[in-house]
């Protein structure tokens, strides 16, 4: 699979639509950020190799809490901005005094983006079935931009190493991903996650993955 | 060659005295990514420049009343160590890095678009390891790589070099000699394909056809320094690719 | 230089608006200055002092002189030093403290006008070389700042340096004090781009109308002796040739301002 690697400034094209990391001027489209631009139909966009993640409505996050205020959690969500839970969007009802009982500062939780207020606050909830506190297992940082990559088409590449690690993985839009297992596994997970992190793009990955857990079996 | 007073002559047979022709630059070594803490970061080594810039953010804004409403602030900080030079120089900013500093800001900042992150800021960190003329330049030239590796969003990447006089010719990249004795030093940054200074400053003495002469070796200089700048980012990427 | 100085959007597009038709707020033409009152030799008390008014925008600059050591690589030269406040008193933006970035920036434009023309001669400020030279202290007080610091503050200080007397007998030099030689007059011509127009000596609104700003400093052989590029805006390669130009003939006209408020001020 041939891959473009551009850099800012970069024409991408004439008369074609511009999608993520791309700018315009007339109707010429030029890349905005360092990375691999792809072509699907006629819009072209540039995924960055790596940046921060920006924050979008309805994405779910691990966060950190890494201070907790009045009526607040805040939370380091890998992004620009902190990431603000309110007392009222936790999973259930309790008292003020009783914040940081519950969620304590340093732990971490998968939360929902339930909106962003312009110019730029970001206000998370719990309120949804897949939001928690992760108190097992580890998190790792990947590059957001190899969120696409790792999770696979169609979830087929996380579905492959859950399934050969017999681990539970968590992969969260701000390029957070928690793995929960035994050790053992947790350790080859967190290889192969790296691995697929780093050549995400070639089409050959599951037998690449495949390959490198029957390796780690054979040792 | 270390030589503390001003030689006889600076071009002897159309030749400077590192050997160098009036228009060429003086070797470039550029590395994107070295830096593991940073959210981006370039190493530079030019002549024997030895500058590392290196990137964090767009990151929340400290103290926060500096913030921005509807755009990232970026701040730029150069700093020379107290090694970088034959004397050593006291730690710290001092007037002259303060200037730097401004004007290197002000050289970078047109290409970024920092109203995709308001409320932010980008902070560029330029450490001159060891200076040999030209470190502002070469710091700029670092610090456009570092932030594309940073993955912030730009319009285009800026190339610096310096131009200068010796021997009453207009010469490309001053060295240290050049730039102690020589007649006068143009530092410009540009964005190259659009033929936009960003950064222009000069002390000597130019009569208007010399900086006409001038403007153009940098132009050209510019451009060359940009094919290495988009080389290092693009070779990056193959050797990440190739392991 | 300010850039804090918040101006509105519908003053800006004003201001956009007018040059576009080829005119500017106070209704002079891209190259014409206001009008430059210059006053020599205000402050007694200092060794050199000048006062000059480009329009409201107004810059007093003072020269003391001490003795000192030279710097170890330069033994038998003189030394100079220029120092900017932008003192609370000139504008609401201006803050107490040290000297920011603006200020450092202005004060360092200044300088290299007056060491690239070698307008000092710094070799007849030694007095034994490396032990004690004249060490030249220029201070500039920024009063009212109403735009366009760079050339006030310029023609101040070369004003001031004109109207210097060496103290020799308050240091037991000499029996009598001296001029201070003075080689060259640089001057500084600033403009500021809006709309793709250069335009010279911005005031205040204009300044902050704009991006960018280019100071080119010209000797009274008419070459350059210093350029500063100022403000985050970019400024096309082609434009800089003319804007040379306007320099070079604007810097000539503010030189003769200059020479006949010198003349003046010998003749009272």
């Amino acid at each position: 699979m041939s891959k473009d690697i551009v850099i800012p400034g970069y024409l991408l094209g004439e008369d074609i639509n511009g999608g993520d990391g791309t700018f315009k001027e007339g109707n010429r489209v030029y890349s905005a950020v360092y990375g691999i631009a792809k072509r699907v139909n006629n819009k072209i966009e540039v995924i960055s190799l790596k940046g921060k993640y920006n924050p979008k409505k309805g994405d779910l996050l691990i966060g950190i809490v890494t201070d907790i205020t009045f009526s607040m959690w805040i939370l380091d969500i890998n992004s620009p901005y902190y990431g603000f839970l309110h007392l009222s969007d936790y999973t259930k009802k309790i008292e003020k005094e009783d914040m940081s009982k519950e969620i304590g500062i340093g732990e971490t939780v998968i939360a929902k983006v339930k909106e962003i207020e312009m110019p730029i606050r970001i206000n998370l909830t719990m309120n949804d079935n897949r939001c928690k506190i992760i108190r097992t297992g580890v998190v790792i940082d990947v590059s957001y931009a190899k969120i696409p990559d790792i999770i696979g088409k169609g979830g087929s590449t996380i579905n492959l190493i859950k399934k050969k690690t017999n681990c539970d993985i968590y992969v969260a839009q701000n390029g957070r991903v928690w793995i929960n297992g035994s050790d053992e596994m947790i350790k080859l997970a967190i290889n192969i996650i790296k691995m697929v992190e780093k050549d995400g793009c070639f089409d050959n990955i599951s037998e690449k993955i495949t390959r490198e857990i029957d390796k780690d079996g054979d040792r | 060659m270390e030589i503390d007073e001003k030689p006889e002559r600076f071009i002897v047979d159309g030749l400077r005295l590192d050997g160098r022709k009036k228009d060429e630059i003086r070797p470039i070594k550029m590395e994107a990514g070295v830096m593991n803490r940073a959210d981006g970061s370039c190493y530079i080594e030019w002549g024997n420049n030895k500058i590392i810039a290196a990137v964090y953010g767009p990151r929340e804004v400290h103290p926060r009343h500096l913030q921005e409403t509807y755009r990232a602030i970026l701040r730029y900080r150069y700093n020379m160590a107290s090694f970088a030079v034959d004397e050593r120089r006291r730690p710290g900013p001092d007037r002259r890095s303060i200037e730097i500093s401004k004007v290197s800001r002000e050289a970078i900042e047109p290409v970024l678009m920092l109203e995709q992150y308001p409320r932010s800021s980008i902070d560029v960190f330029v450490e001159v390891l060891q200076a040999d003329a030209g470190t502002r330049a070469a710091g700029i030239t670092a610090a456009s790589v570092a932030l594309a590796d940073a993955g912030i969003p730009m319009r285009n990447l800026v190339s610096a070099i310096s131009v200068g006089k010796v021997d009453g010719e207009v010469v490309l990249d001053l060295n240290k000699i050049e730039d102690n004795f020589g007649d006068a030093d143009m530092p410009v940054a540009m964005i190259v394909e659009s033929g936009e200074v960003t950064l222009l400053q000069m002390d000597g003495i130019f009569t208007k056809n010399e900086f006409i002469e001038a403007m153009e070796l940098a132009k050209r200089g510019c451009s060359q320094i940009y094919d290495i700048q988009r080389d290092c980012l693009i070779s990056k990427y193959k050797k990440l690719d190739s392991d | 230089m300010s850039s804090e100085d918040i101006l509105s959007e519908i003053r800006r597009d004003y201001i956009y608006r007018l040059v576009r038709n080829g005119e500017r707020i106070d209704g002079r033409k891209f190259d014409e200055y206001r009008e430059i009152n210059i006053e020599i030799g205000p402050i007694e008390r200092a060794e050199g002092s000048a006062r000059v008014k480009l329009g409201t925008t107004d810059v007093l600059a003072g020269v003391k002189m001490q003795i000192g050591e030279p710097f170890p690589d330069t033994p038998d030269q003189g030394v100079i030093i220029t120092n900017a406040e932008l003192i609370p008193l000139a504008s609401p933006t201006f803050e107490p403290g040290p000297p920011d970035e603006n200020a450092i920036e202005l004060a360092r434009i200044v300088d290299r006008g007056i060491r690239s023309s070698n307008a000092i001669d710094l070799d007849k400020l030694c007095i034994d070389p490396g032990k004690e030279v004249w060490m030249v202290f220029i201070d500039l007080h920024i009063l009212d700042h109403n735009g366009n610091l760079v050339d006030a503050s310029s023609l101040a200080a070369i004003a001031a340096l004109f109207n210097t007397k060496i103290p020799n007998t308050k240091f037991g030099i000499d029996k009598d004090d001296e001029r201070l030689a003075i080689n060259d007059i640089p001057i500084a011509t600033t403009s500021t781009e809006i709309d793709n127009n250069f335009i010279f000596d911005p005031c205040l609104d204009e300044e902050n109308a704009a991006n960018v700003a280019l100071t080119v400093i010209i000797t009274s052989k008419g070459e350059l002796c210093g350029m500063q590029k100022s403000g985050i805006g970019r400024i096309p390669v082609e434009t800089l040739p003319n804007i040379i130009d306007s320099s070079i003939n604007m810097g000539e006209k503010i030189r003769k301002i200059l020479l006949k408020a010198l003349e003046n001020n010998i003749t009272v």
